[in-house]
């Protein structure tokens, strides 16, 4: 009577496989071909970016590299008796707008994700609501900020409002559409081992929805970050859209550029975390 | 057709069964008795009904007329039954130990027995790995371990092999056929393969294109233990009861 069976070699085989598919997709000469491509693309970009300062000569309408670098400097020390820029330094700037987006963030990924999994197990409910979330979905954040205002005065709370509402449609969208299609086979497969349809919902749709709810998590954290320049309009300092649009009013050029890129590379940075947590959190993602 | 009771309760209890999809009658009608311990294989040809009856029995579905009984009450997934499909489907969020210890939870049971399981399908040290580092058949030997974990009194198989090569396939043929007569579960395997029914079954049923009905019922009288395949396969019992469900199936106008 046989009962054993070795290990097949298949492992090695499939583990080789996919070894072999990434290598071919990103090799090492390549990946530096890239890099390369990239640096080129940016020291060609700055140095339109020097001509076209020094052609227009007009420091309000095209404020030259080394103008914003300057604002950098000053932004980031105290000169003078004069600390950064309205009082606070541009990281402070920067860390209120981002702790601002956290916050906004997570409310508006927990209520969305919920708002999804009720949406996508309940069907009379999917029917109410998806309208609903569309119709936010479809709003700019200002025309409803106004309303905020009205109800909450001008601090934190309209603000985190404002980032909460618009951070929740994409991750409600997202995860309803998900858990929607969560598949027969492994939820049949779930059912038959004896999971209630709460387990199921936990153990099955949840984690089979990951993938897109991750996805959802990534677009909410980018709304939630063309947002906060919104939400800073009003009584937004500190605050880097608050420093924006401070700077905006007194043509400081030079100041909202450098606001704008404080913003996009915070961005890409927070985006690539996302990524990275994305491909830890969720490595079986393509593997369905 | 006759039935094979061996008094008391049956383990499966199918009576009076037909079974339809809108107009279509997929299955039926159908009478069908399994006693504790048996291994029933269902073979018959593609539509014919036999997953349709397995899903009946695993409460997945209701029949439209007639009624299942297993272990004498109607079924009810995850209830009475553990059970293997031709995918392996499982869980790929989770390593191979981790789906074996959701089973082991649904049940109830203490999460320990994962490596016993997976060393009682041929697949010691793969706990930790990922679903898709393993291959086709390591899987489908995980979805077996997987559904024996819960530890039902029935053992329902969906062609489980059909996607496997020849060699895997008659590799967990083997296995099964251990790891059958070592637990001695009740089982129904369904298979479009008139070898695999004789050599895993202690009974096989023969359904006709749809709808499906009985058109054999054959005890499988050859020893469950104690030998080895090969010499199972050479004996000549073997080839006649092959043959005898083999003609069974093609005078239906089955592609076995």
């Amino acid at each position: 009577m046989t009962t054993t069976v070795p290990v097949p070699p298949a492992t090695e085989t499939s583990t080789g496989a996919l070894t072999v598919t990434r290598g071919a997709l990103t090799p090492r000469g390549g990946r530096r071909r890239r890099i390369l491509l990239r640096l080129l693309a940016l020291v060609v970009l700055y140095g339109l970016w020097e001509v076209a300062a020094r052609v227009t000569r007009n420091p309000t309408f095209i404020p030259s590299p080394g103008a914003v670098w300057h604002q950098l400097v000053q932004t980031s020390t105290t000169h003078d008796g004069i600390r950064g820029y309205s009082g606070h330094l541009l990281i402070e700037h920067l860390g209120v707008s981002l702790r601002r987006i956290l916050i906004g963030s997570v409310i508006g990924v927990a209520g969305g994700v919920l708002l999804g999994v009720v949406m996508g197990t309940v069907s009379w409910i999917r029917v109410v609501i998806e309208p609903v979330v569309t119709f936010v979905r479809a709003l700019p954040p200002l025309a409803y900020f106004s309303l905020f205002i009205i109800w909450f005065g001008i601090d934190e709370t309209p603000k985190l409002w404002l980032l909460s509402i618009a951070a929740m449609p994409p991750v409600a969208v997202a995860t309803a559409a998900a858990v929607y299609a969560a598949p027969t086979g492994l939820v049949e497969a779930a059912r038959a081992l004896g999971a209630s349809r709460a387990q199921v919902i936990r153990d099955v749709v949840l984690p089979h929805a990951l993938p897109e709810i991750f996805t959802g998590i990534r677009i909410a954290v980018g709304v939630a970050y063309s947002s906060v320049v919104a939400a800073e309009t009003i009584n937004g300092v500190p605050g880097i859209g608050g420093m924006v649009r401070d700077a905006q009013r007194y043509s400081q050029t030079d100041v909202v550029v450098l606001g704008l890129f404080a913003i996009g590379l915070s961005g890409l940075i927070i985006d690539a975390l996302l990524r990275s947590a994305e491909n830890r959190l969720i490595p079986w993602r393509g593997q369905i | 057709m006759p039935s094979a009771e061996s008094g008391g309760t049956p383990a499966i209890a199918v009576t009076d069964v037909e079974h339809r999809y809108g107009d279509t009658v997929a299955l039926g009608p159908l009478n069908l008795a399994v006693p504790p311990g048996e291994f029933l294989v269902l073979v018959g040809a593609s539509g014919c009904g036999k997953s349709t009856l397995l899903r009946l029995i695993a409460g997945f579905e209701r029949p439209t007329t007639g009624t299942v009984l297993t272990g004498g009450v109607p079924p009810i997934p995850g209830r009475g039954a553990g059970l293997v499909f031709q995918q392996p489907r499982l869980f790929p969020w989770k390593t191979v130990g981790g789906n074996i210890e959701l089973a082991l939870r649904y049940a109830g049971q203490s999460t320990d027995g994962v490596d016993a399981l997976l060393q009682r399908v041929g697949l010691p040290d793969v706990a930790k790995r990922r679903t898709w580092q393993i291959s086709g058949g390591q899987q489908q030997r995980v979805a077996i371990a997987r559904a024996l974990a819960a530890d039902r009194p029935l053992l329902l198989l969906d062609e489980p092999f059909a996607a496997l090569d020849a060699l895997t396939r008659e590799r967990l043929q083997e296995d099964l056929r251990s790891v059958s007569a070592a637990t001695g579960r009740t089982s129904i395997f369904v298979t479009h393969s008139v070898d695999e029914a004789v050599f895993l079954g202690s009974r096989v049923v023969v359904l006709s294109p749809r709808p499906g009905r009985i058109v054999l019922d054959l005890p499988i009288p050859l020893p469950r233990a104690g030998i080895t395949p090969d010499d199972l396969r050479g004996l000549p019992d073997y080839a006649a009861l092959r043959a005898e469900i083999g003609h069974a199936v093609r005078s239906e106008g089955a592609s076995a």
